[in-house]
């Protein structure tokens, strides 16, 4: 049976699929699916987190979109303390790992919840600085080299876990900003957040997002992720530094696609809302493709793309 | 549990307004699913958000859901081209269904807007078959996809002209009146359901009416018209909500509407805290 284990950042992965972050909640939802199993799951990245709760974005906040759709959420959540205090408690660690997901609109405020989460079960902090649904901080700084490095920095003393940023496709030069982000202390890369776009209502003559803009997510972003992931390739290679590429995989094929290119891990979300038991058949999928090309790992899959 | 089943299609109807009835074999759902639930259907290959349907009837001995809905976009349109015999792919029972428990120990007035009528007819039946003491009041503009009679039962406060009902609550014995603003409709209220809901609610003396509650799902305006309905009578109230979803799991937020709580406002999910809210705690 090939070996789907991976090492991302020093972390053993069960499998290289992980639960992104805006999809899954807390942890507590999929597990009331009958048949859903966390032993399919690397790691799951919960719902992005600042330091005090925070309300969300008017309804409405979400509209499907030509293969995919549009979110503009906006950081619903009950703050770090609360997550550490009383979800963390309740998520069944022995099963799979759990990352939280560090949000701000300062560095401070970052480290701060990096902090929090630093006396926390979660075995790794993915820094969103690209979403792209809030007035300050998020993609403001995501787009910004300087900015997006500073973020890191400030967080890097803050915890010994790896920290793995979340990079926006909407910025024009994402190498520059992930070398940036590297040299500050970034362990890894997920890479792609979702691409800012918008939808209109006819009949109000409004924007359907109460937000007007919203994150487009979906099999319609996977090509532009892909080639995102391409852009990466070298300098991830040079450092040896994991990515976890994410944007519109829906099932093996694609997680395939993304593994060639380079990607250590496989995120999956919109995905999972077309099928919420995918991850059973994506692990299948894998092992049966390492199995019929005589591949022992799914490691040695990772970055073998001929280009 | 929330299951994920290919469940088949054992009867599918078409009604004038684009009006569709689905009866679907899924046992594990049709066993646990309660009124004010729904279910969330794939209606096309990957690639597309599920729909979320809610339940109009759950018969745990034959297995046997059935669903009522309207082609008003594509996922809709891409529902009713399926056909008898043919498999759907969803999920479900999903959401926070009615407490018909502490509704039974009351009357419950069911009040039911255009495809919102299901759950309600869900949830009278559950109510009549616990002992309890139900009627329904149910509003479209569309022909109703029912079959149709004149009722035998007398309702205060509404017209003997105004006499038609739906056949099945009929033989249930669960006393029902419909509105429609549609002229072609004989033996309905002429005007929308809240307000015929009104003229029986004076009709009622007051004593007895404090021992109603309402429960009512439909359009955004007509679930308003039924809070402050309420509202004005001092009854509890509950209405089910929708808004568009993705996951439909409680993954995303996504699909939220806003709460006024002793705590302060919330967003709250309308696939798993709802669809069914305390009217009094929406922020309308």
């Amino acid at each position: 049976m090939p070996d789907l284990a991976v090492n991302f950042a020093g972390l053993r992965l069960q499998t290289p699929l992980v639960m992104l972050s805006g999809c899954v909640g807390f942890g507590e939802e999929y597990p009331r699916l009958e048949g859903f199993d966390y032993r399919d799951i690397g790691a799951v990245i919960l719902k992005g987190t600042t330091l005090e709760p925070r309300l969300g974005n008017a309804p409405h906040r979400l509209y499907e979109t030509p293969s995919g759709m549009l979110n503009a959420i906006g950081l619903q959540n009950p703050g770090a303390r609360h997550v550490v205090d009383h979800i963390l408690p309740r998520l069944p660690h022995e099963q799979t790992q759990f990352w939280a997901n560090a949000n701000g609109t300062s560095p401070e405020e970052y480290a701060e919840v990096a902090r929090i989460f630093d006396d926390s079960p979660v075995t790794a902090i993915e820094i969103n600085i690209s979403c792209p649904n809030v007035k300050e901080g998020g993609v403001h700084f995501g787009n910004d080299p300087v900015m997006a490095a500073k973020v890191v920095e400030a967080m890097r003393p803050a915890t010994r876990k790896p920290l793995i940023t979340k990079l926006s496709p909407n910025n024009a030069d994402i190498v520059s900003t992930a070398r940036r982000c590297f040299e500050a202390g970034s362990d890894g890369f997920s890479v792609i957040n979702t691409l800012v776009g918008m939808a209109v209502d006819l009949e109000r003559r409004q924007p359907v997002l109460a937000n007007i803009s919203g994150g487009l997510s979906g099999p319609a972003i996977k090509p532009v992720a892909l080639w995102k992931l391409f852009q990466l390739r070298q300098l991830c290679q040079q450092h040896d530094i994991p990515v976890l590429g994410q944007g519109g995989i829906c099932n093996a094929h694609d997680a395939l696609e993304f593994a060639l290119v380079g990607a250590t891990a496989l995120g999956i979300g919109t995905g999972l809302f077309y099928d919420p038991l995918m991850s059973g058949s994506i692990v299948q999928g894998l092992k049966d493709y390492l199995q019929q090309h005589g591949i022992a790992a799914y490691e040695e899959l990772v970055g073998s793309l001929q280009a | 549990m929330i299951y994920e089943v290919r469940a088949l299609i054992v009867a599918h109807i078409e009604h004038p307004g684009a009006q569709h009835v689905m009866r679907l074999h899924a046992p594990e759902i049709a066993h646990q699913a309660q009124p004010g639930q729904f279910i969330h259907i794939q209606v096309a290959a990957p690639g597309r958000l599920r729909r979320p349907v809610s339940l109009m009837l759950a018969d745990p001995e034959t297995g046997h859901i059935d669903i009522l809905f309207k082609v008003v976009g594509e996922g809709t349109r891409l529902l009713a081209q399926k056909q008898q015999g043919e498999h759907l792919q969803l999920c479900g029972p999903i959401g926070t269904p009615f407490d018909l428990e502490t509704l039974v120990k009351g009357r419950v007035a069911c009040v039911g807007g255009g495809v919102g009528i299901p759950p309600m007819i869900f949830a009278a039946d559950r109510l009549k078959a616990m002992g309890g003491d139900v009627l329904l009041f149910a509003g479209s503009e569309q022909p109703f996809p029912f079959a149709l009679q004149p009722s035998t039962f007398m309702l205060p406060g509404i017209s003997p002209q105004v006499h038609m009902t739906i056949r099945s609550l009929e033989e249930r014995d669960i006393p029902c009146r419909l509105s429609s603003n549609n002229p072609e409709l004989p033996g309905c209220y002429h005007g929308y359901v809240p307000t015929m809901l009104e003229d029986w609610l004076q009709a009622v003396p007051a004593p007895q009416r404090q021992n109603i509650s309402l429960i009512a799902c439909g359009p955004h305006p007509m679930l308003q018209a039924v809070a402050a309905c309420g509202e004005r009578h001092g009854l509890n109230t509950w209405v089910s909500l929708e808004e568009y979803m993705a996951c439909g799991i409680g993954g995303c937020a996504g699909c939220v509407v806003k709460t006024n709580e002793h705590d302060g406002e919330h967003y709250r999910r309308v696939c798993v805290d709802g669809p069914v809210f305390d009217a009094r705690s929406v922020c309308w």
